[in-house]
């Protein structure tokens, strides 16, 4: 799939396309203008003595197959393309329509309604002298379908927060060859991991809601999903139950959108890591600015823990830091919010709803394992520039708040500055004294991205990979002295995953050998991911080439290599029996 | 539209085997356009112009769409697979066919003799419903024909040599 498009959307955007243009047509002939009437020469290839009705319905019908055609080629190939008013990128696509009717179908439809057979091509037949009246309604007629469809076909991925679709997670036709029957197989080997893409941020100030589920298609194609996990040989998947459509209203679950993609996973594997949290929240829960949100979440663990009992891993909340920063200092989802003030709050609600979902799972799953995913970040100041370096300074402390709160570990001097500054002192001493659970492991997400440079003008710009994931994740254990996982790494240009991989990899195993706990290594996603080059701003639905299989769920080669590197490990006695997560689950 | 498509990879999957199958979906897609080009007496038609007979054309016909077929499936590589969408790629390409062979390069060849009224609309709706068929069934013979991911994993170029630079000339020796 090279795309994500709103099939039933396009359509209807074509059709309207075409019965705008002959509307118009019928409108402008009834006035006087004579231009070329491409429904009737359309209906006439059938009925050239038939009556209008017969002519102009069979030609219509034509005139719209071919506009929903054209729709659908728009919005698999142009639609975002540039960033412009969506009626303009329609106009500018019906040039490609207008310039092949000209040249070849007006010329092939007066071929098509000559009586003989065969004919020889003149200049004439091959170039129809067209008066100007003709050709300007044949691009108008063309403008008019455009402006049509660009109006009309937007947002193709996502919907709007009180309209979710009706979704019931059904199992899908297993593919043939796929998904040999297997067994989950509770261990402590070490963890090889992939994760299902589940984010479900609002944007456009809560009007509208991102599912990476829904748009990668895995509510529909959830067991053909688990099969192409089995398949790759992965022991673990971080998987993100939608909780903004199953947690409907306090104390209200619509648990059967995965009642049975759950007991799938529990009879046959691969062992999930639940993620209870993932940059969304119920629309009746508003955003992270809602001192209500950590209790409603501990509600939710609780019930989720009691339900399926089985499940022993879990994220409470995913990425904390990169949540609250993007919710609510870059104003990107959520609410949307750019101020400090907004940046803490949200912090200090997500850590607490973490803290609070922890003690409810311990209820009642007193062995439970808590995989804590974090974004590893790095900020590098560009020059010996005091107020850059300050600022990077600064970035570097806060990047650790989240983790700190919730591992009850001491901030800095300037962080405590900033937390007395905005009124939060009293709430940090208070995690200070959390007991954190024996059973925890400290998850570090990689990308190339993560690694950022302050610039002169103060501006944070991604740096690529300085100095690495080992020198990052290293930063991050000292800090914490936790089990560590790899959660999350994946590589934007397909044709480099492989070498991506492999680095990633190397990096696990210098860390390892230097004497951290590290307990797994996670390519992150199984399937491609959608318009995270907008980091879900824009609803565009441009897939980012990043999982382990695309959207059509076709093997990708960084698939082929992390079961190439699963199979040339998981055997090795280290792997197999990973004495630091022996130690975390016994 | 390039551009785009290599944004996603060029190659078709690993363990894709598109010539194989484009030429099977070609081949098979042709079944409907040969029975298109019959009804609508195109066929002979065009048997006329080219100067060979009935059979003469489908056994000519049939190989050049099945060539057809695994050019298409090895051009949109990874698009192609799409279930969903595979019937408007196919049919843009024989839209393109038919742009390209009965359009320009028949009259040509032929002297500048063309298919014409009913004739002409046969081959233009049979190569609009060639492309359709094929780019309808590749995604499903793909499948089939695909290569296990147990031996497609155990290339030596899935291993751990992948974690080398792509230094190209500068590659030390």
């Amino acid at each position: 799939m090279i795309r994500v498009v709103a099939f039933r959307k396009a359509a209807v955007a074509g059709a309207a396309g075409a019965l705008a243009w002959e509307g118009a047509f019928r409108i402008a002939k009834l006035a006087g203008f004579e231009g070329f009437d491409l429904v009737r020469s359309l209906g006439t290839l059938a009925f050239p003595d038939g009556p209008w009705p017969a002519w102009w319905g069979l030609g219509l019908a034509a005139h719209v197959a071919v506009g929903i055609s054209w729709a659908l080629m728009y919005a698999y190939f142009f639609w975002a393309r540039f960033e412009w008013k969506p009626p303009l990128q329609g106009l500018a696509f019906s040039v490609v329509p207008a310039v092949l009717a000209l040249a070849v179908m007006l010329p092939q439809l007066r071929l098509m309604h000559l009586p003989q057979p065969i004919a020889q091509l003149t200049l004439d037949l091959v170039l129809p002298q067209l008066s100007i009246m003709e050709i300007a309604g044949l691009l108008g007629s063309h403008a008019i379908f455009g402006l049509t469809i660009g109006a009309l076909y937007t947002r193709p991925v996502g919907y709007r927060p009180d309209r979710p679709p009706a979704l019931v997670c059904r199992p899908t036709r297993r593919r043939a060859g796929r998904g040999s029957p297997s067994v989950r197989q509770p261990g402590s080997g070490f963890m090889f991991a992939t994760g299902i893409e589940c984010s479900y941020p609002t944007t456009d100030h809560g009007r509208w809601r991102r599912d990476e589920l829904a748009g990668t298609d895995h509510y529909s194609r959830w067991a053909e999903d688990f099969c192409c996990a089995r398949d790759i040989g992965v022991t673990h998947l971080r998987y993100g139950p939608p909780l903004h459509l199953i947690f409907t209203a306090p104390g209200q679950y619509s648990w059967e959108i995965i009642d049975e993609a759950m007991a799938d996973l529990e009879a046959h594997g691969p062992e999930p890591i639940v993620d209870l949290c993932h940059f969304g929240l119920p629309n009746w829960l508003g955003d992270f600015q809602n001192r209500e949100v950590p209790q409603a979440l501990a509600e939710y663990a609780g019930a989720f823990a009691a339900r399926y009992q089985w499940v022993r891993f879990y994220t409470p909340v995913n990425e904390m830091y990169v949540c609250a920063r993007m919710s609510a200092l870059d104003g990107r989802w959520n609410e949307q919010r750019t101020d400090e003030p907004s940046f803490v709050t949200a912090v200090f609600n997500m850590a607490e709803a973490s803290a609070a979902m922890t003690d409810a799972i311990l209820v009642r799953r007193p062995d439970a394992v808590f995989v804590n995913s974090e974004s590893s970040e790095f900020y590098q100041p560009c020059c010996p520039d005091p107020e850059i370096q300050s600022r990077a300074s600064f970035e570097n402390e806060r990047r650790f708040l989240p983790l700190d709160l919730i591992f009850a570990h001491e901030v800095g001097e300037r962080m405590l500055g900033y937390l007395r500054e905005h009124g939060r002192e009293d709430d940090y001493r208070r995690f200070l004294g959390r007991q954190v659970p024996r059973r925890t492991i400290l998850g570090v997400d990689y990308y190339e991205w993560n690694e950022r440079l302050v610039a002169p003008n103060g501006e944070i710009r991604a740096l690529g990979e300085l100095f690495g994931w080992y020198v990052i994740a290293n930063q991050y254990f000292e800090r914490y002295g936790r089990t560590m996982m790899h959660t999350e790494t994946n590589r934007s240009d397909a044709a480099d995953a492989p070498r991506w991989l492999w680095r990633q990899w190397h990096n696990v195993q210098l860390l390892r050998n230097a004497g951290v706990p590290l307990v797994g290594f996670t390519w992150y996603s199984l399937t491609d991911q959608i318009d995270w080059a907008t980091a879900l701003q824009r609803p565009d639905g441009k897939v980012d080439p990043v999982g382990l299989f695309d959207l059509n769920r076709d093997p990708r080669a960084v698939g082929l290599s992390f079961k190439h590197l699963i199979a040339m490990h998981r055997d090795e006695p280290e792997y197999r029996q990973c004495a630091a997560l022996a130690q975390v689950l016994g | 539209m390039a551009r785009f498509l290599s944004a996603h990879g060029y190659d078709p999957g690993p363990t894709q085997r598109p010539l194989v199958a484009g030429a099977l979906a070609g081949a098979l897609a042709s079944a409907p356009a040969v029975g298109l080009l019959l009804v609508t007496g195109a066929l002979a038609v065009e048997a006329r112009i080219v100067g060979t007979s009935l059979l003469g054309t489908i056994a000519i016909g049939v190989p050049v769409m099945a060539m057809a077929g695994a050019v298409y499936a090895r051009l949109f590589g990874r698009p192609a697979n799409d279930p969903r969408a595979g019937w408007l790629f196919g049919m843009a390409y024989g839209f393109v066919l038919w742009a390209a062979g009965a359009v320009l390069v028949l009259p040509l060849v032929s002297g500048g003799k063309a298919a014409a009224g009913t004739a002409a609309l046969g081959v233009f709706l049979s190569l609009v419903v060639w492309g359709a068929a094929l780019g309808a069934l590749l995604p499903f013979l793909q499948r089939p024909l695909q290569e296990k991911l147990e031996a497609a994993a155990k290339r030596s170029r899935t291993g751990p040599t992948e974690a080398l630079p792509q230094l190209g000339s500068r590659t030390p020796v």
